[in-house]
């Protein structure tokens, strides 16, 4: 049969290779044709992997067998390029990884490969996660295939354009300050960050190790929560992942968890949407962007959904702690980009040299001003100034959300305050492209999960150059471990 | 905000080496992060030891050695073949001393 891959979801996917309607390699091979069709202007794969029709082969056996299936088995992911998988490179769009070969599978690899799916290529990304449009990537930009004049966004905007160019059914993102959500939002596709710890990085480049986590891109709400349902899970070899139990005392999962107004508990009543007005009213958020999420908020009311005003009062804070935190983190992972134990080399003349010739000729400038930033706010003198300070703030801005979630079960904001930008409008300002982060950033500083799902359009507007309708992204943040409540109320969102 | 020679040294501190455009450029972005980023000193905090760390505790595990199907240590031959420069056994570097 023909596949329908605009269509296509993991469930339906899985049942039609159940009823053998298509095999895995069908798949892989209908989907490395659009990747011929399109990669070549959107520029969202670095790689198709040469052995995917393998591991298809290998899925449509266990199909015939009859054995070892899984929701997953056959169904092929798109890699962000800072995930490990052995025997491939794992470049993380830098020069300076340009032929490193991945010595061991990241656990969630590991997880997925158990599970039966199907690497079909690893995908474009900010150099090692710095930025929010692939712009700073050693190997272009990746364009977003609803408007190709505009970026995919970022730090994950290949995985978010490979799912919206029907190049895969799914991918893997990374996400320190926004990076799932953002080109999700700007793509039109479903994005998570979970909860700090539920999800295992090993294997995985670290940019900010108190901020990042691997998460989903997919299509739909459902295939998001397949796939962490999948990757979830305590590691030995990651210290900070957690167990189930570490949230779950306090939470009803997908069900409000909250004392209504007349203070009496109700599990079974619909979860409460907060929303914080006073964070909403700035003039930088691109009016369209309210537009739809207020519309949103409407058709969540007309569902029997009740939405309250929240109060959190240092939330306008978070960016100004996240550039402070971020940087700090980045300069100290970045150290291990020696040029000595793996990656590019650059010969200077003493082995000191060595180290300013290999990062000069290896890291490109975001990544560089990001090193430089940090190694100043942990300067002796401006360490309580600058880091301690920030780290405090982070502390009052997850009190605050705690607080907040005493009456609410899910936050909801924009996920970015604009559709997509065209590519080039904010390359020369650093500041300007930091300013993306606003919504998102909170997510990471608390620890909480929060998802992204299309909420509306930008219509296409000449008098604002848009020539087409452009994807807006609704985020919702919730407690600590409960990605429940997200994918409730997301796929209330989904059916309108 | 920040002088050039303050650039320098933090260039230093990081192993990178800068051009001169390099300096102009970064000097006049720094000042404009930094601009930024300073708003948080006007923020009303306490800087008690409860806030410099955050929840996380220290996990311990078994140091123990992944071995392969046939019993070699896993990713030794892989990880050194990663070097850009391997004598033997051993990663090369340049005389130190």
């Amino acid at each position: 049969m023909k596949i329908d891959l605009k269509n296509l979801t993991i469930q339906k996917a899985h049942d039609h290779m159940l009823k053998g309607d298509f095999s895995s390699t069908d798949l892989v091979k209908a989907y490395r044709d659009e990747i011929a069709k399109k990669n070549p202007d959107i520029n969202a794969y670095l790689e198709v992997f040469d052995d995917a029709l393998e591991s298809a082969k290998k899925a449509d056996e266990n199909f015939a067998k009859g054995a070892e299936i899984s929701v997953l088995t056959g169904i092929p992911f798109a890699i962000k390029d800072n995930i490990l998988i052995k025997g491939h490179i794992a470049s993380a769009s830098s020069k300076m990884l340009v032929d490193y070969h991945a010595t061991y599978d990241a656990t969630v690899i590991a997880k997925l490969k158990k599970e039966g799916a199907v690497f079909l290529g690893r995908v474009n990304m900010d150099e090692f996660a710095m930025g929010g449009s692939t712009e700073n990537s050693a190997y272009g930009v990746t364009k977003n295939p609803i408007d190709t004049t505009r970026v995919a966004g970022g730090s994950s905007g290949g995985s978010a354009a490979a799912v919206a160019m029907d190049g895969v059914l799914c991918a893997l993102g990374s996400d320190t300050g926004g990076s799932i959500r953002q080109p999700a939002s700007f793509c039109g596709v479903v994005g998570l960050k979970p909860t700090y710890g539920s999800v295992s990085r090993y294997g995985v480049m670290a940019m900010g190790s108190s901020l990042d986590q691997i998460g989903p891109i997919a299509k739909t709400v459902d295939d998001c929560e397949i796939i962490f349902n999948a990757i979830k899970g305590q590691d030995i070899k990651d210290g900070t992942t957690i167990s189930e139990e570490t949230y779950a005392k306090d939470l009803v999962g997908g069900k409000s968890s909250n004392k209504n107004s007349a203070g009496k508990k109700s599990a079974d009543k619909k979860p409460v949407i907060g929303v914080p007005r006073d964070f909403l009213g700035g003039d930088g958020i691109d009016p369209a962007v309210m537009q739809a999420f207020n519309k949103s908020l409407e058709t969540l009311k007309s569902k029997g959904y009740e939405i309250r005003d929240v109060k959190l009062p240092n939330i306008s804070y978070s960016l100004l702690a996240y550039y402070i935190i971020m940087p700090a983190e980045v300069s100290s992972n970045m150290a291990r980009f020696d040029g000595v134990k793996y990656g590019l080399h650059s010969d200077g003349k003493t082995g000191i040299d060595d180290y300013f010739e290999t990062r000069r000729a290896g890291l490109g400038r975001e990544v560089i001003r990001r090193i430089l930033l940090g190694t100043y706010v942990l300067s002796s003198g401006y360490y309580d100034a600058y880091y301690n300070r920030a780290n405090a703030v982070r502390r009052m801005i997850t009190d605050d959300f705690k607080k907040a979630f005493e009456t609410v079960d899910v936050i909801a904001t924009p996920t970015a305050p604009s559709p997509a930008f065209t590519i080039g409008s904010k390359t020369s300002d650093p500041m300007a492209m930091y300013l993306e982060d606003i919504f998102t950033v909170t997510a990471n500083l608390t620890g909480m999960p929060a998802l992204s799902v299309p909420c509306g359009v930008a219509p296409a507007d000449s008098s604002k150059d848009r020539k087409v309708d452009l994807p807006i992204g609704l985020q919702l943040t919730a407690r600590h471990g409960d990605e429940a409540t997200l994918f409730y109320v997301g796929k209330e969102l989904e059916t309108k | 905000m920040i002088t050039t020679k303050e650039l320098e040294k933090l260039a230093t501190l990081a192993r990178i080496k800068l051009t001169e455009e390099d300096k102009t450029s970064l000097v006049k972005e720094f000042d404009s992060i930094l601009g930024y980023i300073d708003q948080l000193k006007k923020v009303d905090v306490s800087l008690d030891s409860a806030s410099r760390v955050g929840d996380v505790k220290n996990v311990a595990r078994l140091d123990v050695i992944d071995l392969d199907e046939a019993g070699h240590v896993d990713a030794r031959e892989r990880l050194l073949d990663e070097a850009p420069d391997r004598e033997g056994d051993f990663i090369a570097v340049k005389k130190i001393l």
